[in-house]
């Protein structure tokens, strides 16, 4: 084989890899979009039906009642070792600068801000974003669904929002009570593995959590337990293909959820810190022009 | 008032289900749908309640043209029309987080049904319907107060039948109704689905492989082959077909017959 006809053929090579990695690159963002903007629609739907709608609100507390009852064991005991890990590793790390004294404050605000919610979203995806999915998905391939249908009441109206609503409610308490939880939980191992004195530890709290940080565990709080609602009732509610399509319904329902919640987590970091600081400028505008 | 298929067709993904189908069922009449499995029988059914609406053609169910009703504006009319259809599903399709009676009288609690009679009924109201139904559907009442997993397979077709009939459809639309039955209850649940469509004189479509009891009981049977209508007649010229798959369903029927069975005339 001569070196010409070698060269052509490792180039064809390369180019054919090439289109196939781009091909496969674009199929990926075209899925990915298609997943945004079926989930987006879903999400209007949802918000469309139900300011025309009005009443199961029995069935929203029952919802709640499940959905709650279900997590918050689960929720407390991993709150309780999100802010030990959280302690000990900040306490490594300041104690080579000799700032221990900024522990507590330090290790609350990155709870309550970042981690907390984050991590405890993670175990809502797992506990109610799957058997959420996995329940409206069984009842889509078994028609179910077909039947509420059929008899003249919206799916959306008696299956979803109640769910939607629940889960919405449920995380944002399951969130603070995780949120309190891994405080203490912090507090507990400042004190009995770090060596910290406890009131010297909540006493640098405020130093760097306040109701701003409190402001932004919330909405996050809220923003990622809208993902887990939202994807959860929409994969299980689309779901198709018999048993083997509720596995898969489950399976990208946890997927999406993580997925959504650390993009999700990166954008409001952003926006809140950039709305954070509008706000200060803005305040002492107002105060310079008062005072 | 009849239900009315003009010329349509409908693809999923490169598959054509159904190809210029047109027929339609008059008031009381009964209409079998038979074919081998994957031909679009179910698919018919789901387009008369709206759940999918056609790629050409049209779909009218009395004076309502469905096949037009799958917007967001329209989608109140489209509930007037499945309030007048009936679905009894392939499988029962209960609801499984509410009783036998729960599921029974859950169409009666639906705000659109309590519009359509103009008035919320009471608990009694709704305990004596679902007594009625569930009388015409020979169920005791012992079954009410279960769960559908805690019943066999042959009442959970029963209940579903009930759940059908309570909000009281002037068209019945059944979905292989026999599936997954053992041969008595297969035969109860077509002695019953005559007797329904006779007693309450609605216009019943079955989507069914059973020929024997689209031979005995239907007034027309519609045969389905690749999304096509092969043949749309009366049991008696159905017997009588020269279309090859006709005579297959029907040589295939005649060997599990016993002998007192007889054709509609």
């Amino acid at each position: 084989m001569s070196i010409e006809s070698r060269v052509t053929d490792a180039m064809e090579g390369t180019t054919h890899t090439l289109q196939s990695v781009i091909s496969k690159s674009v199929s990926v963002v075209v899925h990915t979009l298609e997943e945004l903007g079926s989930g987006w629609i879903f999400f209007l739907r949802v918000m469309r039906t139900y300011r025309k709608t009005s009443g199961y609100k029995d069935a929203i507390i029952e919802q709640i009642a499940e959905v709650s009852t279900r997590t918050i064991s689960t929720v407390i005991f991993a709150g309780l070792f999100v802010g030990a890990i959280l302690v000990l590793q900040f306490d490594v790390m300041l104690k080579r600068f000799d700032a221990e004294t900024l522990l507590g404050g330090l290790n609350t605000s990155a709870t309550i801000r970042e981690i907390g919610p984050m991590i405890i979203s993670f175990l809502l995806a797992g506990k109610i974003g799957a058997y959420t999915t996995a329940e409206l998905a069984n009842m889509r391939v078994t028609e179910q669904i077909d039947a509420v249908e059929s008899l003249g009441v919206s799916p959306i109206q008696y299956l979803i929002i109640p769910r939607f609503i629940a889960i919405v409610l449920s995380s944002v308490v399951l969130l603070a009570i995780g949120l309190s939880v891994s405080v203490l939980g912090s507090i507990f191992v400042a004190q009995y593995f770090c060596g910290m004195n406890m009131y010297q530890y909540i006493a640098s709290i405020p130093r760097f959590a306040g109701a701003w940080t409190i402001f932004e565990g919330l909405v996050r709080s809220i923003i990622f337990s809208t993902i887990v609602a939202n994807v959860s009732t929409h994969k299980g509610y689309s779901a198709t293909g018999g048993a083997r399509g509720v596995g898969r319904a489950v399976t990208q329902s946890a997927i999406y959820i993580n997925v959504y919640i650390v993009v999700a987590n990166f954008i409001s970091s952003s926006l809140l810190e950039w709305i954070h600081d509008l706000f200060f400028w803005a305040k002492n505008i107002v105060e310079r022009l008062i005072f | 008032m009849s239900i009315r298929f003009d010329h349509v067709s409908k693809k999923f993904g490169p598959k054509q289900i159904l190809d210029d189908v047109s027929f339609e069922v008059k008031r009381g009449e009964i209409l079998f749908i038979l074919g081998k499995s994957g031909m679009g029988k179910s698919v018919t059914l789901k387009h008369i309640i709206g759940v999918f609406a056609p790629d050409a053609g049209n779909i009218f169910v009395d004076d309502y043209e469905v096949s037009a009703m799958n917007t967001r504006e329209r989608i109140d009319e489209l509930t007037l029309v499945r309030q007048r259809c009936g679905m009894v599903f392939q499988h029962p399709a209960l609801l499984d987080s509410l009783t036998n009676y729960e599921n029974i009288a859950f169409g009666l609690r639906s705000q659109q049904y309590q519009k359509k009679i103009g008035k919320k009924l009471s608990e009694d109201e709704i305990h004596e319907l679902v007594l009625e139904k569930l009388s015409l559907v020979h169920l005791d009442q012992e079954i009410l107060s279960l769960f559908p997993h805690e019943v066999s397979y042959g009442v959970q077709k029963r209940v579903s039948m009930a759940r059908t009939l309570a909000p009281g459809p002037e068209y019945l639309l059944f979905d292989e109704p026999t599936t997954g039955l053992d041969p008595l209850s297969t035969s109860s649940i077509n002695e019953l689905i005559f007797e329904l469509s006779r007693k309450l004189k609605v216009t019943s479509i079955i989507v069914s492989h059973d020929m024997a009891c689209a031979l005995s009981i239907a007034d027309q049977i519609l045969f389905l082959d690749q999304g096509k209508i092969l043949l749309i007649a009366p049991p008696k010229d159905v017997v009588n077909s020269t279309i090859p798959l006709v005579q297959d369903f029907f040589k295939e029927t005649m060997a599990l017959l016993p002998p007192n069975w007889s054709i509609k005339t």
